[in-house]
């Protein structure tokens, strides 16, 4: 598949940090792309960037196969910030309508698309309304369309599900799912990483300005799993514990979760079960969750960081 | 540009159709005029009522003529006092009385500067003038009969004077009172607007910075396109709302004026205002009005943008960092009354040249004829400055805005501020 975003050695120093240090990744046309990190990684700088707010330091951003032009290519990019509001004191339908047109799609166009995403996301009676008549959840919604409406090519989400209750939540999902089989290229940027796993193919994690980690979600797992397992068997007494090539971690009733020795394999780990005569009634590998691997990877690290001045 | 005018669309759209604007629309000329009106009928009265007694040791006044003089101006009593002197010196509210004047011998070829109205409160001028020009009635009439002047020649002493007003060489058709009157009201109206429709700039950028929506905003446009739309659409609203008052001006003139021959209040007006209209260049002061009016608002809703940009939802952030421009704005006003005074002066010139005062001191000196009072050269030089002067400050305040719009937290100095507009980008 054809690369959508290309970024390469990113940096971006702010006078008393690096908020973007030296970071390159690229993003596959119609994938769905995580951005992790801790609060204060430099991932809001990044997309900043990314979406030709800021001007970066150094470094190149490759966009449709041409360098990145801010004034031409903001067209064809959806972003909806962290921190998102609109005017309180507008009409639903007119706000829609204002921020399409800022995209640069004519008014008619423009009316065009607001009518088939109200329409999609069950908004139609909304229009006349006020935007500081809405829910959290209903502006939230908004917002969405208002990012996506105009059909961009990469669709940048920043906390999307910040606030949503899980009705809208699954709402939101299955349209991001749906832009994306439809070609859309949607970067994903959290630190809730239970919805990382459920969305993204493939992510980057970020840590004071810097790219730890890279790779689809299950290269990842793959690489930071612990060799646990959870076994279906009963518990195991002092004699078998002793010689078994595994450490016991908890132990239930009818299931144990273990680590095995290293140098030994899961099926030395059967061997040894099955030559005791103890029924295994099931053998799974425990992954670790990105949670887990999240936490293990960015501790310690000093929750100072903020937004500085460009 | 596309954008651009999105935006200033938007801007203008929404504060027009506000019932607010509509309402201030209708209801500044009713104040304006309800504050005139007002003034002189508080000023009417506030004057006091006295009940002035006169012991008279020259000799020279009559209970009769002052008589006629209380009933000719009832908003003072002046008695004749002779046989209670001593009680209504001790106390003259015990006696019934104000106050007194106690008049020393005098000589009617002289006069006398040392005459006071004794009282145990103190009158304000306007109080005790009526009481002056009651006294000083009667002793110019003594005058005369002590000099055997009649009533014919009375009337020519009075009527013959030199009376002495400013005309201008170059300018034969300029009129110093009625020039000094609308350059006033064209600059108080420049700084009205300056300062209303300034903060609302800052307002409306603060409002995007609280409600969060500028990083939606700048994700689509420049924040320069975002600043500028929003200048130029509130700038609109203000044109608009002039245009408003100025047609309201028409339709009362062409109204009274087609409501016949009568002699009535309106047609006075109207004759007047036709007088006012001849004796100077409309069109040159309205056109100048436009590009002072416009070249001001540039100025400093540019500024005003800038700190609405670099603070946070807190109002009182917002003012403490406005206040030197509100300074700036103020002290122009100030220059503005020196400018009518002496329109030519040196602080006159200079101050209609230097940006930051010539959109209001300019005004104040136009209408007394251009180029008899203001030269070519000076107009020329001082439209060139605002030009120069306003582009500066839109390009100070688009670097502070670029940056002060993304920021949270606390508020910026100065010279913080300072720093982000010299910084490379």
């Amino acid at each position: 598949m054809a690369e959508l975003l290309q970024v390469q050695h990113l940096k971006k120093y702010f006078a008393n940090q690096k908020a973007v240090d030296d970071i390159s990744f690229s993003v596959e046309e119609g994938s769905i792309f995580g951005l992790l990190g801790p609060n204060g990684a430099g991932k809001t700088t990044l997309i900043r960037m990314i979406t030709g707010i800021f001007y970066p330091d150094a470094g190149q951003i490759t966009f449709q196969g041409k360098p990145f032009d801010p004034i031409h290519d903001v067209r064809h990019i959806g972003y909806m910030p962290e921190e998102r509001g609109l005017y309180k004191k507008m009409k639903i339908g007119e706000h829609a309508l204002y921020l399409a047109q800022l995209k640069g799609l004519s008014r008619s166009d423009a009316m065009r698309q607001v009518k088939i995403w109200f329409e999609r996301l069950e908004m139609e009676s909304w229009w006349n309304k006020k935007v500081e008549d809405l829910s959290k959840g209903m502006s939230q919604k908004l917002q969405f369309v208002s990012t996506v409406l105009h059909e961009p090519r990469l669709i940048i989400l920043d906390e999307p599900f910040s606030g949503l209750d899980p009705v809208n939540s699954n709402l939101i999902k299955d349209e991001i799912h749906r832009l994306a089989k439809n070609g859309s290229t949607i970067i994903f940027s959290t630190h809730r990483m239970e919805q990382v796993e459920e969305i993204c193919q493939q992510i980057i994690l970020v840590n004071r300005g810097q790219k730890i980690l890279d790779g689809t979600v299950n290269s990842i797992k793959q690489q930071y799993k612990q060799s646990q397992y959870r076994i279906g068997i009963p518990a195991l007494n002092e004699a078998h514990l002793a010689e078994a090539p595994f450490e016991l971690i908890l132990s239930k009733e009818n299931e144990q979760i273990v680590r095995i020795t290293d140098g030994k394999s899961s099926n030395d780990v059967l061997r040894f079960l099955i030559d005791r005569s103890i029924p295994v009634h099931s053998f799974v590998e425990i992954l670790p969750s990105l949670n887990d691997i999240f936490i293990r990877l960015v501790e310690d690290t000093p929750v100072t960081r903020q937004f500085q001045p460009a | 540009m596309y954008k651009t005018f999105i935006i200033i669309q938007r801007e203008y759209l929404t504060r027009v159709r506000k019932k607010t604007f509509i309402i201030s629309t209708l209801l500044f000329p009713i104040l304006y005029v309800g504050l005139i009106f007002g003034m002189g009928f508080l000023a009417e009265n506030s004057k006091q009522n006295l009940n002035i007694a006169l012991i008279d040791q020259s000799g020279y006044f009559k209970q009769v003529d002052l008589d006629r003089e209380n009933t000719l101006d009832p908003s003072s009593k002046i008695s004749l006092v002779t046989e209670r002197a001593t009680d209504v010196l001790k106390d003259p509210e015990a006696a019934g009385y104000d106050g007194f004047i106690r008049l020393p011998k005098l000589d009617w070829r002289q006069g006398s500067d040392q005459i006071f109205i004794e009282a145990k409160k103190s009158y304000g001028s306007g109080t005790t003038a009526t009481v002056e020009a009651k006294l000083n009635r009667i002793w110019n009439r003594i005058k005369n009969d002590s000099l055997s002047i009649d009533e014919n020649k009375q009337v020519i002493l009075q009527a013959s004077q030199l009376s002495i007003r400013s005309k201008n060489m170059d300018d034969a058709s300029s009129n110093a009172n009625i020039a000094e009157v609308i350059g006033y009201v064209a600059g108080l109206l420049i700084y009205l607007i300056l300062l209303i429709y300034g903060s609302q700039v800052m307002m409306g950028v603060m409002e995007e910075k609280t409600n969060r929506i500028a990083e939606v905003l700048v994700s689509s446009v420049r924040p320069f396109q975002m600043m500028m739309g929003k200048i130029i659409g509130i700038g609109l609203v203000a044109l608009t709302q002039f245009l408003l008052w100025i047609g309201f001006v028409l339709i009362v003139y062409n109204v009274s004026k087609a409501s016949g021959e009568s002699m009535s209040a309106a047609t006075v007006m109207v004759g007047k205002m036709q007088q006012v209209f001849t004796g100077i260049n409309v069109p040159l002061i309205l056109f100048c009005f436009g590009f002072y009016f416009l070249g001001g608002f540039f100025f400093y809703s540019s500024l005003y943008a800038a700190i609405g940009s670099a603070v946070n939802e807190d109002l009182r952030e917002a003012q403490s960092l406005s206040f030197p421009i509100t300074m700036l704005v103020i002290i122009s006003i100030a220059l503005m009354s020196t400018a009518t005074a002496n329109p030519t002066g040196p602080i006159a010139v200079w101050a209609s040249i230097i940006p930051f005062s010539s959109p209001i001191v300019m005004m104040a000196r136009i209408p007394y004829g251009v180029p008899g009072t203001v030269p070519w050269w000076q107009l020329g030089l001082s439209m060139v400055m605002l030009v120069i002067g306003f582009l500066g400050t839109v390009w100070f305040a688009g670097k502070i805005y670029r940056t002060g719009i993304l920021m949270y937290g606390k508020k910026p100095s100065w010279g913080e501020m300072l720093k982000w507009v010299f910084r490379k980008s």
